[in-house]
C-alpha cells in the first residue's frame, strides 16, 4: 500500500488549521448559547419596562381622580426631562451662548439632546433660549429617535446602533444592555442618565417636514418656534424625524 | 558559517575542474543597494575637470549708466561712438553680450569625500551582489551559458599575451555572450556630447579580475566591454556601474583564492588596515522557512482572513424593517402579537359619588 508523500510543511499547517477550526466551532457553540440567555434576559427586561410605563402612566390619571374625588388637587411632578433642538445656524451667536450651546453638544443647526432638567440646567437653557426649541419628550419620541437616528459615541467614533452587541460593550457595566435598557435609562432619568445620555451622539435631525413657523426666531408663545414648547416638542420632532 | 558552499574552477578551455575552492568571505558580507548607491553617487563625482567660464567675460567695457532723464532704462551702457556696440547695454545677465548671472568658478567643490570605511562596505556588497544570479541578469549581462556564478578560471588565463587567445577562452568559458551585447550595442549618443568626444556609447561587459597581470590586461585591451582589475584595488565604479547591483565578474583562481586575505574572513585577517567586513543584521535569510517552523508555528496565534468581513454597511430604519426591529428588541414580536399598543383601558363601572358620603357625614 503506497501511501503519497505529503510534505512536512503541509502536514503541521493541516494539522494546525483543524486544530483552529475546532477551536472556532467550540467558541461559536459557546457564543450561540450566551446570546440566547442575553436575549431571553433583554425579553424579560422589555416586557417589565412596558408594564412599568403603563403602571405609572394610569397611576398618575388615578392619582388626578382621586385628588378630584376627595375635593384636593393633584400637582404633577416637575418635567425631568428635556429634549433640545438647536434651530439657529452658526453665524452671530455671542459668545455666552455659543459656549452654552457647545457644552450642551449642540454645535450644528437641527440637533438635538436630550437634557436631564435641573436648576442648573435650567439656567443654561434660559441662556441659549434664543437659540433653541426645547419641550418634554414623551416615550413614544424618545422611541423612535433612538431606532431612527441612534449613534453610539465609541472610542470617539459615531457608530450606528445596530446591534444591542454594541451598546453591551460600552454600558455593560452600568447594566445597560440592550436598545429598550437605553430607552427606559433615558425615560425614567435613572441612576446612569449621564453616562447613557454622552454615549448617544447628538441627533442629527432633518428640516421638519412642514416647516417651521413663519418667522422663527421668536418665542414659540409669540407664534416663532425658540424656546419651552412643552408638549408640542413632540410634534416638531415627529416632522423632524 | 564553519562550512562554507565550494566554487569550482574552470579551465581555460571550458570544462569543470575537479579543484573546488571555498567561498570567500565577502560573498556573504550585507548586500546594500543604498549604501552602494549613495557611495556611487559620490565616488562618481571624483574623475570631473573643473569648468568656468572665462572670469573678465561680459566684463571687458567700460559702461557708464546714463542714469534718468533720458527715457531709456537705467542699464550701464557701452560709451563711445562710431560703432554699433557704442550705447548699447552692457554688465547685466540680462544684456547681450554681458556676463552671466552668478559666473561658474573653478573653486567649486568637484570631489566628495566618502567615509572609508563606508567605501569598502559599499565594495564588499558589490562583491556579494556579483554572487547573486538574478542580481546579474537584471543588470543585463548575459549569463544564461555560464556555467556557475561566481566565474572562478584557472590560473593560465592570466599569462595570456594574444588577444585571439583571450577571445577563445572566454568563448569556451561562456563569458562572450556577453561580449556580443556589448558590440551590438554600440550606438551613437544622444545630445551634445557627440560633439564633445563622446561619441559612441555602448553597454559594460565582463569584469576579469586577476591576481597577477601576465600578459593578461593587454591581451584584453581591445576586446570591447571588457575591463581588467587587479584584486587589491577593485572599485565600486565597475563593481556597480550606475550604481546597477551585479557587474559580471570572470575571476582567475589566485585573485579568488586572495579575496580572503584582501577582505578578511573567519580564518584570515585583512590586509586591509583595521577592516572587518561588515556584520548582517540577519544571518539566515530564508524568512518563509523561519515563519513556518516550529518554534514560530508554536506561538503564533490563527492567521485572520485575507478581508474583512463586512458586517455592517447600511443601516437600516427598525421602526420600518421588521427583521432589524427583533434584532434590537426581541420583545417587539410579543408586544405586537399581544396588540398592547391598542389596549383599551377597561372603564370603571364605579361611579364617581355626587357627595353622597360627604352628606352622610355633615349628618
Amino acid at each position: 500500500m503506497a501511501t503519497t508523500l505529503k510534505p512536512e510543511t503541509l502536514v503541521k499547517k493541516s494539522k494546525a488549521d483543524q486544530k483552529t477550526a475546532e477551536e472556532r466551532a467550540a467558541a461559536k457553540v459557546a457564543r450561540k448559547a450566551a446570546n440566547q440567555e442575553k436575549r431571553k434576559v433583554i425579553f424579560d427586561r422589555a416586557a417589565a419596562y412596558q408594564k412599568e410605563y403603563t403602571d405609572a402612566e394610569r397611576s398618575i390619571i388615578q392619582a388626578k381622580r382621586d385628588a378630584k374625588a376627595a375635593g384636593s388637587y393633584y400637582v404633577d411632578a416637575q418635567e425631568k426631562l428635556a429634549f433640545v433642538v438647536r434651530i439657529k445656524g452658526i453665524m452671530k451667536i455671542p459668545p455666552k451662548p455659543r459656549k452654552v450651546l457647545q457644552l450642551l453638544r449642540l454645535t450644528q443647526i437641527n440637533a438635538g439632546v436630550f437634557v436631564r432638567l435641573t436648576k442648573a440646567t435650567a439656567e443654561l437653557i434660559k441662556l441659549a433660549e434664543p437659540y433653541i426649541a426645547y419641550g418634554y419628550p414623551s416615550l413614544s419620541t424618545i422611541r423612535h429617535l433612538i431606532y431612527k437616528r441612534g449613534y453610539g459615541k465609541i472610542n470617539k467614533q459615531r457608530i450606528p446602533l445596530v446591534d444591542n452587541a454594541i451598546i453591551e460593550a460600552s454600558l455593560g457595566k452600568f447594566n445597560i444592555l440592550s436598545v429598550e435598557d437605553l430607552i427606559h435609562e433615558i425615560y425614567t432619568v435613572g441612576p446612569n442618565f449621564k453616562q447613557v445620555n454622552n454615549f448617544l451622539w447628538p441627533f442629527k435631525l432633518s428640516n421638519p417636514n412642514g416647516g417651521f413657523r413663519t418667522r422663527k426666531f421668536e418665542h414659540f408663545i409669540q407664534g416663532g418656534d425658540t424656546g419651552n414648547r412643552e408638549e408640542f416638542i413632540n410634534a416638531l420632532v415627529k416632522q423632524m424625524n | 558559517m564553519s562550512a562554507r558552499p565550494q566554487v569550482s574552477v574552470v579551465s581555460t578551455s571550458g570544462e569543470l575542474s575537479s579543484t573546488q575552492l571555498p567561498l570567500p568571505a565577502v560573498f556573504s558580507a550585507p548586500v546594500r543597494p543604498d549604501i552602494v548607491h549613495s557611495v556611487f553617487v559620490r565616488v562618481n563625482k571624483n574623475k570631473r575637470q573643473a569648468y568656468a567660464v572665462a572670469e573678465n567675460a561680459g566684463h571687458q567695457t567700460s559702461a557708464e549708466s546714463w542714469g534718468t532723464g533720458r527715457a531709456v532704462a537705467r542699464i550701464p551702457r557701452v560709451g563711445g561712438g562710431g560703432t554699433h556696440r557704442s550705447g548699447q547695454a552692457a554688465f547685466g545677465n540680462m544684456c547681450r553680450g554681458g556676463r552671466m548671472f552668478a559666473p561658474t568658478k573653478t573653486w567649486r567643490k568637484w570631489h566628495v569625500k566618502v567615509n572609508h570605511n563606508e567605501k569598502r562596505y559599499a565594495t564588499a556588497s558589490a562583491i556579494a551582489a556579483s554572487a547573486v544570479t538574478s542580481l546579474v541578469l537584471a543588470r543585463g549581462h548575459r549569463v544564461e551559458q555560464v556555467k556557475e556564478l561566481p566565474l572562478v578560471v584557472a590560473n593560465e588565463f592570466e599569462s595570456v599575451q594574444k588577444t585571439r587567445e583571450a577571445v577563445a577562452v572566454l568563448k569556451a568559458i561562456g563569458a562572450h555572450k556577453d561580449v556580443i551585447k556589448v558590440i551590438k550595442s554600440k550606438k551613437l549618443r544622444a545630445g551634445k556630447g557627440k560633439l564633445r568626444g563622446r561619441r559612441f556609447t555602448q553597454r559594460r561587459g565582463p569584469l576579469v579580475v586577476y591576481s597577477q597581470d601576465n600578459g593578461l590586461v593587454k591581451a584584453l585591451r581591445n576586446v570591447p566591454g571588457v575591463e581588467t582589475s587587479d584584486v587589491k584595488h577593485l572599485g565600486l565604479l565597475q563593481l556597480a556601474p550606475g550604481a546597477h547591483l551585479g557587474r559580471f565578474i570572470v575571476w582567475t583562481q589566485g585573485a579568488f583564492e586572495s579575496l580572503d586575505s584582501v577582505y578578511g574572513s573567519d580564518s584570515t585577517k585583512s590586509i586591509k588596515t583595521a577592516y572587518t567586513l561588515p556584520a548582517n543584521i540577519i544571518s539566515n535569510t530564508d524568512v518563509t522557512r523561519l515563519i513556518n517552523s516550529a518554534e514560530v508555528q508554536a506561538a503564533v496565534r490563527p492567521a485572520g482572513e485575507s478581508t474583512q468581513k463586512r458586517t455592517h454597511v447600511l443601516k437600516k430604519n427598525p421602526l420600518k424593517n421588521k427583521q432589524v426591529l427583533l434584532r434590537l428588541n426581541p420583545y417587539a414580536k410579543a408586544y405586537s402579537a399581544e396588540k398592547l399598543g391598542s389596549t383599551k383601558v377597561t372603564k370603571s363601572t364605579a361611579r364617581p359619588s355626587k357627595g353622597q358620603f360627604s352628606e352622610v357625614l355633615k349628618n
